[in-house]
């Protein structure tokens, strides 16, 4: 049997026809959404998922225990990035985040996700000797992880550094977290949150408000909230159809190509689609964790658990915030919203999952 | 094969873990899924509901940009109310019925505006313009009908006005509807398509300053497409206005000197490097490109052999000609290879080996020093000194005052112009230089190109007493000293006491322009555009236009302690004294004047 034969036969193909099919839902949508606009933004995204591709079949090829050796130098490279932002970043609308590379821009606060996700797994094989966390455990790791976070905190960017610490302490507590440290945890955080509400910046603050009160500022940030409520809802059962969503088609909602495009599925495709979409995600992030199930190795199981973490903290904040359960934060529909950089990253992380699919079958 | 069971201790307990995380992400999702559920299948109808009752429009009003003023409060560029017939398709039942009713309102073709009503079709929500800027009059015909006009309305825009139609137009600039690029890189999301920005001068390089802040006007609509009520509205917030540093005065008097001629005036504080004037000619309307541009206009105006677009002040590059003999006196002082009482013999013609280059007056000068050179410009005087100093030692020196290079001045697509060097012709024809080169452009001949308004700069410097100063046409901002040449002022005086018999002297090269009230020194530059036709008449009139020499004249006034500096160029004009030293005279007496006239203060204070 030839090692080209085994590649196909080993495949993960349920994963990769899932991700297919979401991407399909995507264009549409982002189709659907810009359409008569003008922009080249669909040509763009097209683009993206060419490129996303070649990185996904990069990150496929080399083994994935690679990156054990360079988890700790990814570390570093995110957090230069991170500082970078501060000394040649770009502000837009009061918050440091982008880099510019040439025509180019990156977020490398998307890429810190990722890198954490990385950090996390090798250091939890370094250290699979430790069966239980307690405090002592957590201390080293903890502060690793802290330094990227208060730089995306500083930025501001209040949601990001929220997932960056949520996908850790997933992959954290999957490892096993001592009881009584788990307590103590869990008690100062649930005591810190005044003060986190006092350091917010106004707008945040006001986010925060108009997501309890959306008629607050029905035409600042609340507007947001109250239209693509009245799209996801007006959908129906079987929606209003390709390209002919009232709310969306007629900019009543705006950002529907990021940040909102789940109220276009929704709207155009009614609960038939939107619970399809649901099931796509369902199946990919299931899929996802069985992965890591059988992986060979606690790395290839963390990278896995923290991936899945990873999508379903992105599907679940999304779609909340469209359907007005969650504040109005910027965070994107994995493989769905239009967003060059944030595709390239998904399909990479689909890509690590599939290599240690592929890779347990080999010794 | 098998199982690879490294840790099974581990992995067995990482393992009984998952379960949570599947419990988690089917919490998560299910969460979603009926929170979906809900939304969609038992409360659909009551969102549908919302959502075809959500006639909400929000429309943005353009704001009013900031006024452009003269140094003296004059409004250069200001705003005017113009009407435009607005009807949003969606709303319209029968085309031809609103059509036929507007058509006797608005004095125009029913089956014109019916196309333009119809060319909405594909965009039913996005309201339409089929009458644009209409007429007091006509507002009030329309006004009167508009409940028997479902869907018609009338919008009110601020529409850019400037108010001395080509006067300033280089300066100013326009404004036009934003690229698409310009689009695309807007992240901030400041501009919509179909909006207004600066293109040119002024308008595009303050553009952020003068721009303003969008309305925003949210209606609520009844079922015919109506207005019915304004829910919220933010009042669009006025641009600032730019305070320029120019006289509209002098710009005028400039302007009126220039004539139909093709030119240029540029007009300076020497010691501040303020510009009062900077008039190009011929120019245009600016207003042209704020309204909606006939492709006619436009290519009559991209295709107009005399570039009306150009501002020639800074955009043009010439040979200066005669008035490059200040620099190279300049750098033969700088070399200390010049003493300004030795005499140098003039007959008429210079020889360099075999070859021989004539002075501008065949029969030659006879003994003449520094000041007498300058004040008849005699070319073999300056030949001599070329050839001693180098092109480089020259260049040098025109670096220094900054000719050659872009002047600083804050509008876009100055021309850098070019100061010849040794390294700069190896590099760019791979020949070194020769000889009659130096001497050449020790006349100001040759490969040398400067704007008007490097010369204006340049010049600055020399009468001032070698402080250069950035060109500053915006009045609140601080005057930018570049370098101080700190040259001596016994040097300074014997300059400016050959420009000063430029004028004043009977044998001067301007003499003709003199005006005994007025102190005032200059000097004549002609610049030949093509070599070896020598005409018979004074004003060239028997060489084909396109060949004749470009004028130059700077001058400068009052010779002792300079409060102006003016630099005039007409393209193919002839001998400089003859045509630009008039325009130059006129501007300085123009600029006494109106110092004298006491004017009142027009700003206005809201």
């Amino acid at each position: 049997m030839s090692r080209y034969a085994k590649i196909t036969e080993n495949l993960d193909w349920g994963i990769l026809l899932t991700v297919v099919f979401l991407i399909c839902i995507g264009l549409l949508c982002v189709f659907s959404s810009t359409s008569g606009t003008g922009s080249g933004i669909f040509i763009r995204q097209l683009l993206w998922i060419c490129i996303g591709t070649m990185f996904m079949v990069v990150a496929f090829a080399v083994d994935y225990r690679n990156l054990m050796y360079s988890a700790w130098p990814l570390y570093a490279a995110v957090v230069i990035a991170l500082v970078l932002v501060f000394v040649i970043g770009r502000e837009i609308s009061g918050a440091r985040r982008w880099i510019g590379l040439g025509p180019l821009r990156m977020q490398p606060s998307e890429l810190a996700k990722v890198f954490v996700i990385i950090w996390v797994a090798y250091w939890a094989e370094k250290k699979k000797h430790i069966l239980v966390h307690g405090m002592r455990e957590l201390v080293f790791p903890a502060a690793v992880i802290m330094v990227p976070v208060a730089l995306i905190l500083l930025q501001p960017d209040l949601g990001t550094a929220g997932i960056v610490s949520f996908i850790a302490a997933t992959m954290f507590l999957m490892l096993g977290i001592r009881r009584s440290t788990l307590l103590t945890l869990g008690g100062t955080s649930i005591a810190g949150l005044p003060f986190l509400w006092f350091s917010l910046k106004d707008y945040q603050r006001l986010r925060i408000l108009t997501f309890l009160d959306p008629s607050r500022d029905p035409l600042g940030s609340g507007y947001h909230a109250i239209q693509s409520k009245i799209a996801v809802g007006s959908g129906g059962l079987i929606g209003k159809g390709f390209l002919h969503g009232t709310q969306t088609q007629l900019r009543f909602l705006p950002e529907h190509h990021t940040d909102f495009i789940f109220s276009v599925v929704a709207e155009e495709w009614g609960f038939l689609g939107s619970g399809l979409l649901l099931f796509l995600y369902l199946m990919l992030i299931t899929k996802i964790i069985t992965v890591g199930l059988k992986a060979k190795d606690r790395f290839g199981a963390l990278l896995c658990f923290g991936i899945a973490a990873y999508f379903t903290l992105h599907v679940f904040i999304n779609i909340s915030m469209a359907i007005g359960i969650f504040p109005v934060v910027g965070v994107p529909l994995p493989f769905v919203s239009y967003g060059g950089s944030f595709m390239l990253i998904n399909l990479v992380c689909v890509g690590i999952v599939l290599n240690v699919a592929w890779r347990r079958f080999i010794f | 094969m098998k199982a690879n069971i490294t840790n099974p201790l581990v992995d067995e307990d990482l393992r009984k873990k998952t379960k949570y995380l599947f419990a988690l992400v089917f919490v998560l999702l299910g969460i979603l899924a009926l929170r979906l559920f809900t939304m969609q299948i038992i409360h659909g109808a009551f969102y549908e509901e919302l959502s075809r009752n959500n006639r909400i429009r929000i429309v943005s009003t353009p704001p009013p940009r900031g006024k452009i003023m003269d140094r003296n409060g004059v409004v250069l560029a200001d705003n005017r109310p113009a009407f435009n017939v607005m009807v949003l398709p969606e709303d319209i039942s029968s085309p031809s019925d609103t059509a036929t009713r507007l058509s006797p309102l608005l004095d125009k073709p029913a089956a014109e505006i019916e196309k333009a009503i119809l060319k909405g079709k594909g965009k039913p929500y996005d309201p339409l313009v089929v009458a644009r800027d209409i007429t007091f009059e006509q507002v009030a015909k329309v006004e009167m009908e508009i409940f028997n006009l479902p869907g018609v309305s009338i919008e009110t825009i601020p529409e850019r006005e400037y108010l001395f139609g080509d006067l300033s137009c280089h300066v100013l600039g326009f404004i036009g509807e934003v690229s698409k690029r310009r689009l695309e890189q807007d992240e901030e999301g400041i501009y919509a398509p179909g909006d207004m920005v600066g293109k040119a001068g002024i308008e595009l390089v303050r553009e952020d300053t003068l721009r303003g802040v969008k309305g925003k006007r949210v209606f609520e609509v009844d079922a015919l497409g109506r207005r019915v009520r304004v829910l919220d509205e933010r009042d669009a917030v006025e641009g600032r206005d730019v305070m320029l540093t120019l006289d509209q005065g002098l710009q005028t008097i400039a302007l009126q000197a220039l004539g139909q001629r093709a030119g240029a005036v540029v007009a300076m504080r020497p010691d501040t490097g303020e510009i009062l004037a900077m008039e190009s000619t011929p120019g245009f309307d600016p207003a042209l490109f704020a309204g909606i541009l006939t492709t006619e206009q436009w290519k009559g105006i991209m295709d107009d052999p005399m570039h009306p677009l150009e501002n020639r002040a800074m955009r043009g590059a010439y040979p200066p000609g005669s008035v490059f003999k200040i620099v190279v006196a300049l750098a033969g002082f700088h070399a200390g290879v010049l003493d300004p009482d030795a005499a140098v013999y003039c007959p008429g013609r210079f020889y360099l080996g075999r070859v021989s280059y004539g002075c501008w007056k065949p029969e030659g000068h006879g003994n003449v020093a520094l000041v007498e050179a300058i004040t008849k410009s005699c070319d073999v005087y300056f030949y001599t000194l070329g050839r001693t100093l180098g092109i480089d030692a020259m260049a040098d020196m025109g670096f220094r005052l900054g000719l050659g290079r872009r002047t600083g001045i804050i509008l876009k697509d100055e021309s850098p112009g070019l100061m010849p060097t040794r390294k700069w012709k190896r590099e760019r024809f791979k020949q070194p230089w020769h000889p009659g080169e130096h001497v050449i452009a020790a006349i100001g001949q040759g490969y040398t190109l400067v704007t008007p308004l490097q010369v204006a700069k340049a010049m600055s410097a020399v009468v001032n007493g070698g402080r250069v100063y950035t060109p500053r046409i915006i009045a609140t901002e601080k005057s930018v000293l570049e370098r101080d040449l700190n040259i001596p002022q016994r040097q300074i005086e014997i300059i400016k006491e050959g420009l000063k018999g430029v004028v004043e002297d009977p044998h001067g090269t301007a003499h003709s322009i003199w005006d005994r009230g007025i102190s005032m020194g200059g000097k004549t530059g002609t610049a030949q555009v093509a070599r070896g036709i020598v005409s018979k008449r004074p004003d060239e009139s028997d060489i084909p236009f396109r060949l004749r020499d470009h004028a130059w004249f700077f001058g400068f006034s009052p010779v002792e302690k300079p409060e102006i500096v003016v630099v005039a160029l007409l393209e193919h004009g002839g001998h400089g004294g003859a045509v630009c030293g008039p325009i130059v005279r006129d501007v300085i007496k123009g600029y006494y004047l109106l110092k004298e006239t006491p004017r009142e203060p027009l700003r206005q204070d809201h």
